[in-house]
C-alpha cells in the first residue's frame, strides 16, 4: 500500500482527478475509460466510457450520485475479451458487484484497471439535483460540508464498507487537509501506472487513520441500529407484510441490482403468469388474496436467490416507485444469510458461490 | 394434437376392486374432480389397469376429445406405463398423462376414510393442476452397441458370459483375481446333490477362456463407466502381473524356484503357504501365474533376486510392465461381484483366531478338498482326526448386532460338512441351529438324510467357545456352551473341532462399482434390484443388470439361474438393437441462459458442454439422466427437466395445500 | 387444538423416499393422512422456489425425502440438495418460521418403516407447533 499525496488547491480534487484520467488516456497506458460524467442531457452524472481525452470534460467520478451501479456497465463491457485495457472508475459497492458477476462468468477483470474512492456516500437523484443547482462545484462543497454529506441515502449512511477492495488504486480524500488528496496505489499494477504517471511516492495523508475510524464507528452504529429494527420488522409475516404491503410487482429493484444476473427473471415468465381459473381458486381457498399476487414469493425468492451476493449498494430502494425501502429489507436479511455461508461476497472472485454446490471443487471450465 | 389446443382433462378413480373403495368414497372423488377447471368428464371404475378400464379412457378420448388424462390410483411405480400406453393408443402423446396414488398412499396407509377421502380428493386435484401444464414429449432411437460387460468371473460371471456369448454377442469378462472361478473354485463338493465342484467348474473355465465370442481380463478392475443404456464406455485397468501372457507356457517352474515361499495363500483361507510368484490354484484359468509385488524380492524390496526370470525358459517375466488401460464400448453390463464370507474375528466369544481348532466354513471347505492345504484330509493342526465336531449355524447372520438377514446358504452347507465328516471321519457331529432352513428342490430331503446319517441337531444359539473344560479328560479340548431351546437345558459340549457356518456380506469394492455403475445399495450393502418380484436381474439404472449373490445371499443353483437372466435381459436387449431415450431430460433455454456454466459444474454426468460462440451451456441429450441437479443449480431459471417444470411441480403444489 | 390438522407437502424423489412410501403402502404401514407427497426425479432438483412456494400457500410443514448420502440414483443430487435446503431454512427463519417446520431426511427405499415413523413424528412435530403464521393470511 502506497500512498501518493498531492496538494492542488487551485484547481480542486475533481479536476486533479480528471486530469490524471486524462492523461492515462493520452499517454496510451489504457484504451477507454468508464466513469461517471455529467452532459448537458441530464441533471445527474451518468457513467460514460471515454476514448478521447479531449472529451472528458464532465469526469466527475466522486460526484455523491449513482443513477445507475456501474458494475451492469463494467461487465457489459468486459464480458467477454475484447483485448483493450479498460480503466472502470468504481464506487466500492459496485467493485464487489463486479466480483460477484465475475463469479458467474458475466465478466472479466484481466484487461480491466479498477480506481476506486474512499466513499463517502451517494444522494438520491431528485437531492442531489436539487443541491446541485444551488451554485457550482456541487463535488467539491460535498466533500468539504458535513451538512450536505449527511444529506446521503439511508443504504450509504449505514454502509461501513466504504474503502475499496479489489481496486488498483484508491482515490484518497478522508484524512486528506482540505484541498488535498491522495492516490494510494493497492497493486503493483496501480503503482506501476502512478509512478508511469510521474506521480511520487510520499506520507500518507496526516488524519487518515483517525478519519476511517471516525467513520466506521459512525456508520457502524447507524448500521447496527437500522439492521436491528429491520430485523424485528421482518421475524413475522405480519411484519415482513406491512414493510412491502405497497409492492406492485413492477420489478424495478432487480432490473437496478448488479448483481440480479438473470436475462428474464422467473417472476417475468409463463411460471407466475396464473390462469384467471388459479387465481378465483386461490381466492376461494382463503375467501380473499390480496393483489398483485407473488409479491412475497418474489421477495422471498429473490432474497434466496441473491442474498449471499447482496453487495448493500441500495439501487434497489431507489428506484422502487412504492418507497419501500427494499434495500433495508435485503442487506439485514442478507447480512445473516451470508453469515449462514462463511462468506463475503466481492471479496474475492476465488470465494466459491455458497449455493451453487460444485462437484470436484470446479466449476465446469 | 397441438400444444394450443384448451385442456380438456378426463379423471378417472379406479376402486382397484376393495383396495382404494371402499376406504376412500371413489364416488365422491370423481364428482369432486368434475367440478375443477378444464375438467370435462371423471368417473370411477372398478380396475383402471384392466382392458375395459383402459377402453374406457380411450373411448373417452377419441368421443369428447380429451387432450389430457388424470388417473386416480395405484402408484405410478405401477403402471404409469400402462396408462400412458393406452393414452398413446388413442393418439394422445402419453406425456399428456399424470397419474395419483391414491391406494399405496393414502387406502393403504390412512385409517380414517373420511381422512382417506379427503386426502384422494387433494391427490387428484393436484395431478389435475398438473397435467394442466404438461406437454408433449417424444423421445429418440439410438442403437445399441452389440457387445457386453461382465464385472465378475464368479460362476455369476461365468455363466452370464457364456450365455451372451452363445447368443453370438461379443463379451468381456473382467476379473480382479488372477484366475476366474471365484468362490465356487474352492469347494469340494456342492450340496445337496455331493456332485464334484471341480467337475462342474474347470470344465466352464476353460469354455470361458475358449469361447471365440469371450475376451477375458483377469487381474483387472473397471475404473470409469460412461455413457447410457446401449452405449457404455467402460475404461477398465489391468493390473500389471509382471508375466507377459503370450510368452508364459505355464509350466511352473517360476513358482518352484521363487525363494519368498512363506506367503499365506488366499486361495486356501490362510492354512497354506504360496510363493510370491503365483497361480492362486492349480487349475487357474488363465494358467498364468502374476507376482505379488509386495512380497517379491525384487518389486517389493528393492533387492536382487529375479530367480524366476533366470529359469524362464520363455522369457516371460517382465518386471518393468505397467498398468494399462482399455476401454470398452458395450451396450450392456452385467455386475457379478459376488460376496464375501463375514470374517467371525469380531465375534469374540466363537473365539476365532484364538482357538486353533475354530474354523470358519470356507476354512474347512479348503480342508476338506483334494487340492487343499491337507490334500482333503480333515484333520486338525495336529494331524489327527477329530473325533466330535460342532458346527455352529448363523454366524454373523439373523443377529441384530451383525447382518439382520439370513445368508440363505449356512444351512445346506453346514449339512454338507456334517455329511462329509461322517462319511470321511465318521467323527460325531453336532449342529448348534436356529432353525433349520432348507426350502429347495431335495434339499429337505438332504436334511433328512443328514438326521438318519446319525448327526446330533441342538437348536439353541451358541453362546460361548471355550478351553476351560469341566472335566480333566477332556483337557485340550473345545467345549461349546449353548441354551438347548427345546429341552430348555444348558449344553456343554467338548469337541476337537468348531466350525463357524459364517454369513455373506457383498464382496469388498462392491461400494465403488456401484457408485462407477450408478446402481444404488440397500441398507445391507447389496445391489438393488429395479423391482424385487418383476425386475430381479435389471436395476434402475437402464442397461446394467445383476446376477449372483451381489444382490443378495444365494446358492449355486439360484445364482446360475439369475446369470441365466441377467444374460437373457443383456441378450434382449442387444437383439433388440435400438433403445429409447428418456424423454425426461434437461433442457437448457438459450434465451435465458447467462453462460454461468453452474450447471457444467454441478451436473454428475458431464452431460452439458458450452457453446462458447453463443456463450450458453448446451444439454447433451445422450448423456443426460434427466436428476435436475442443473435446473435447481442454475441461477437463472433456463435449466428445466422436462416433465418436472416449474410450472408443472408449482400447479401440483398449490393444490396440495 | 385436537381439531387442528396440520397442511403438509412432502417433496420426496422417486427412487429412495417414493419408493419408501410405497413399501409402506404395501405393507400397510398407516400414518397420518396429512401428508401430502409430490414426486420429484431427485431431491437434487428441488428449487427453493418450491419450498417458500408451499409455506406461502399456507403449509405448515414442508418435508423433504431423498436418499441416503452415498445412495442417491443421480451420485449425490441429495448431497446438493442438502446444502441448498439449509440456505432455505436459515431465510425462513429469519421471517419468523421455526426452522423445525421445514426437514429433511434420507428414507432408503426399502425402509417402509421409517417412512412411516417419520411421517408420524413430522405430523407430531407440526402439529405442536400449531399453524404457520401464513395459514390464515391473504396473501401470497
Amino acid at each position: 500500500m502506497m500512498m501518493y499525496p498531492l496538494n492542488s488547491p487551485d484547481q480542486g480534487i475533481v479536476q486533479t482527478v480528471r486530469s490524471m484520467l486524462q492523461e492515462l488516456l493520452g499517454k496510451k497506458l489504457a484504451d477507454a475509460v468508464l466513469v461517471l460524467a455529467s452532459n448537458p442531457w441530464s441533471d445527474v452524472p451518468m457513467p460514460t466510457l471515454f476514448t478521447d481525452p479531449d472529451r472528458m470534460e464532465g469526469v466527475d467520478p466522486l460526484a455523491p450520485v449513482a443513477p445507475v451501479s456501474s458494475a451492469r456497465q463494467a461487465s457489459a463491457l468486459t464480458r467477454s475479451p475484447s483485448g483493450k485495457t479498460v480503466v472502470l472508475v468504481l464506487r466500492p459497492c459496485e467493485i464487489r458487484a463486479l466480483i460477484e458477476l465475475v463469479k458467474l462468468n458475466q465478466c472479466s477483470l484481466e484487461n480491466a484497471i479498477i480506481i476506486s474512492m474512499d466513499c463517502l456516500g451517494r444522494m438520491e437523484n431528485k437531492i442531489f439535483s436539487d443541491e446541485a443547482k444551488t451554485g457550482p462545484g456541487i463535488t467539491e462543497r460535498f466533500l468539504s460540508s458535513p451538512e450536505l454529506q449527511g444529506k446521503i441515502t439511508t443504504t450509504c449512511s449505514t454502509c461501513n464498507d466504504f474503502l475499496p477492495e479489489n481496486a488498483d488504486i484508491t482515490l484518497c480524500t478522508l484524512g486528506a487537509e482540505p484541498g488535498h488528496m491522495g492516490f494510494e496505489a493497492l497493486t503493483d499494477k496501480g503503482k506501476a501506472l502512478l509512478e508511469s504517471l510521474g506521480f511520487k511516492k510520499g506520507d500518507d495523508l496526516p488524519k487518515r487513520k483517525q478519519d476511517i475510524a471516525a467513520l466506521a464507528d459512525k456508520r457502524s452504529l447507524s448500521k447496527k441500529e437500522l439492521f436491528d429494527a429491520t430485523a424485528l420488522q421482518m421475524s413475522t409475516i405480519d411484519g415482513f407484510q406491512t414493510f412491502i404491503g405497497r409492492c406492485l410487482n413492477c420489478y424495478n429493484c432487480r432490473t437496478a441490482c448488479p448483481v440480479c444476473y438473470c436475462k428474464e427473471c422467473v417472476f417475468l415468465t409463463d411460471v407466475f403468469a396464473h390462469p384467471p381459473e388459479l387465481l378465483l381458486e386461490r381466492a376461494t381457498r382463503r375467501g380473499a388474496v390480496k393483489m398483485p399476487t407473488d409479491t412475497s414469493m418474489f421477495h422471498l425468492t429473490r432474497l434466496s436467490h441473491i442474498g449471499h451476493a447482496c453487495v448493500g449498494c441500495g439501487q434497489c430502494s431507489s428506484v422502487c416507485p412504492s418507497d419501500i425501502q427494499v434495500a433495508d429489507m435485503f442487506r439485514t436479511v442478507s447480512e445473516k444469510t451470508q453469515a449462514f455461508f462463511n462468506y463475503t461476497p466481492g471479496r474475492d472472485v476465488t470465494e466459491p458461490i455458497p449455493q451453487l454446490v460444485v462437484r470436484n471443487g470446479k466449476r465446469g471450465d | 394434437m397441438s400444444d394450443q389446443t384448451k385442456p380438456r382433462i378426463g379423471v378417472y378413480v379406479c376402486h382397484c376392486g376393495m383396495n382404494i373403495a371402499p376406504k376412500v368414497n371413489v364416488e365422491d372423488v370423481a364428482a369432486h374432480a368434475g367440478t375443477l377447471a378444464h375438467v370435462v368428464v371423471a368417473r370411477d371404475y372398478k380396475f383402471m389397469c384392466s382392458n375395459p378400464g383402459q377402453d374406457m379412457i380411450i373411448n373417452d378420448i377419441k368421443s369428447l376429445g380429451l387432450n389430457r388424462v388424470v388417473v386416480a390410483s395405484c402408484s405410478p411405480r405401477m403402471h404409469e406405463k400402462t396408462f400412458r400406453n393406452a393414452v398413446k393408443s388413442a393418439g394422445l402423446n402419453p406425456y399428456y398423462f399424470q397419474m395419483a396414488n391414491v391406494r399405496e398412499q393414502v387406502s393403504w396407509v390412512t385409517h380414517d376414510s373420511m381422512d382417506a377421502t379427503e386426502k384422494a380428493k387433494a391427490l387428484t386435484a393436484a395431478a389435475v393442476s398438473r397435467v394442466f401444464f404438461h406437454q408433449p414429449l417424444s423421445t429418440r432411437e439410438v442403437p445399441v452397441i452389440k457387445s457386453m460387460l461382465v464385472v465378475g468371473g464368479g460362476i455369476a460371471g461365468m455363466q452370464s458370459a457364456l450365455t451372451c456369448a452363445n447368443a453370438g454377442y461379443q463379451v468381456y469378462l473382467v476379473e480382479r483375481e488372477p484366475s476366474i472361478g471365484g468362490h465356487m473354485a474352492k469347494f469340494d463338493k456342492t450340496f445337496p446333490t455331493l456332485d464334484c465342484a471341480a467337475c462342474i467348474m474347470t470344465p466352464k473355465m476353460v469354455d470361458v477362456l475358449q469361447h471365440p465370442n469371450i475376451t477375458l481380463h483377469t487381474y483387472s478392475e473397471v475404473e470409469k463407466v460412461e455413457g447410457f443404456i446401449g452405449n457404455f464406455q467402460v475404461t477398465v485397468k489391468k493390473k500389471p502381473r509382471y508375466v507377459d501372457m503370450e510368452k508364459c507356457t505355464g509350466c511352473g517352474t517360476c513358482m518352484e524356484k521363487c525363494p519368498s515361499k512363506k506367503i499365506s495363500s488366499e486361495f486356501n483361507e490362510g492354512l497354506s503357504f504360496r510363493t510370491a510368484i503365483f497361480t492362486p490354484f492349480p487349475q487357474a484359468v488363465p494358467n498364468v501365474p502374476v507376482i505379488d509385488a509386495v512380497n517379491c524380492i525384487v518389486l517389493g524390496k528393492n533387492k536382487k533376486c529375479g530367480a524366476c526370470a533366470k529359469f524362464c525358459e520363455t522369457k516371460a517375466i517382465d518386471f518393468e510392465q505397467k498398468p494399462e488401460f482399455l476401454t470398452l464400448d458395450v451396450g450392456a453390463i452385467i455386475a457379478a461381484t459376488g460376496f464375501q464370507a463375514v470374517n467371525p474375528t469380531h465375534l469374540e466369544p466363537y473365539g476365532y483366531g484364538r482357538f486353533p481348532e475354530v474354523y470358519t466354513s470356507l476354512e474347512f471347505e479348503r480342508l476338506n478338498n483334494a487340492t487343499g492345504p491337507t490334500s482333503g484330509k480333515m484333520v486338525m493342526k495336529n494331524g489327527q482326526i477329530p473325533e466330535r465336531v460342532a458346527i455352529v449355524h448363523c454366524v454373523g447372520s439373523r443377529d441384530v448386532r451383525h447382518k439382520k438377514y439370513c445368508s440363505r446358504v449356512c444351512c445346506m452347507y453346514s449339512m454338507k460338512f456334517a455329511h462329509l465328516l461322517r462319511e470321511k471321519t465318521g467323527a460325531e457331529v453336532w449342529e448348534f441351529y436356529i432353525d433349520v432352513r432348507s426350502p429347495g428342490k431335495l434339499y429337505e430331503e438332504f436334511y433328512n438324510r443328514v438326521q438318519e446319517e446319525g448327526v446330533r441337531f441342538v437348536r439353541g444359539r451358541v453362546a460361548e467357545i471355550t478351553d476351560m473344560t469341566d472335566d480333566p479328560n477332556d483337557k485340550g479340548r473345545l467345549t461349546v456352551v449353548a441354551e438347548s431351546t427345546l429341552t430348555r437345558r444348558t449344553v456343554r459340549l467338548p469337541v476337537d473341532m468348531v466350525i463357524l457356518s459364517v454369513g455373506l456380506e457383498p464382496a469388498p469394492g462392491a461400494e465403488d462399482l456401484g457408485r462407477l455403475l450408478g446402481v444404488s445399495r440397500d441398507g445391507d450393502g447389496w445391489f438393488t434390484e429395479l423391482h424385487a418380484k418383476l425386475a430381479p436381474v435389471s436395476t434402475p439404472m437402464n442397461g446394467i443388470f445383476l446376477a449372483g449373490c451381489c444382490q443378495g445371499p444365494k446358492d449355486i443353483p439360484d445364482t446360475v439361474a439369475q446369470a441365466m437372466g441377467a444374460a437373457g435381459e443383456a441378450i434382449a436387449l442387444l437383439s433388440r438393437g435400438m433403445v429409447t431415450t428418456q424423454a425426461e431430460i434437461s433442457h437448457i433455454d438459450p434465451d435465458l441462459c447467462i453462460g454461468c456454466k453452474s450447471c457444467i459444474g454441478a451436473c454428475a454426468y458431464s452431460a452439458i458442454g458450452f457453446d462458447e460462440a453463443r456463450r450458453v451451456a448446451v444439454v447433451n441429450e445422450a448423456l443426460c439422466k434427466g436428476c435436475g441437479s442443473c435446473a435447481a443449480t442454475c441461477p437463472s431459471s433456463s435449466a428445466s427437466v422436462d416433465h418436472f417444470t416449474d410450472r408443472q411441480i408449482m400447479g401440483e403444489l398449490e393444490r396440495l395445500v | 387444538m385436537s381439531e387442528y390438522k396440520p397442511k403438509i407437502v412432502a417433496l420426496v424423489c422417486n427412487w429412495c423416499t417414493y419408493t419408501a412410501a410405497d413399501l409402506a403402502g404395501t405393507s400397510r404401514l398407516s400414518y397420518p393422512a396429512e401428508i401430502r407427497m409430490i414426486r420429484l426425479m431427485c431431491t437434487g432438483m428441488i428449487d427453493q422456489k418450491y419450498i417458500l412456494k408451499a409455506f406461502l400457500d399456507g403449509a405448515d410443514g414442508v418435508f423433504i425425502g431423498g436418499c441416503h448420502p452415498g445412495d442417491c440414483h443421480y451420485i449425490d443430487g441429495n448431497i446438493k440438495a442438502e446444502k441448498r435446503i439449509g440456505g432455505t431454512r436459515n431465510l425462513l427463519s429469519q421471517f419468523g418460521f421455526e426452522p423445525d417446520r421445514l426437514a429433511l431426511q434420507w428414507i432408503g427405499a426399502s425402509e417402509g418403516p421409517e417412512f412411516q415413523h417419520n411421517m408420524t413424528a413430522f405430523v407430531e412435530r407440526i402439529t405442536a407447533l400449531g399453524p404457520s403464521q401464513v395459514a390464515d393470511r391473504m396473501i401470497l
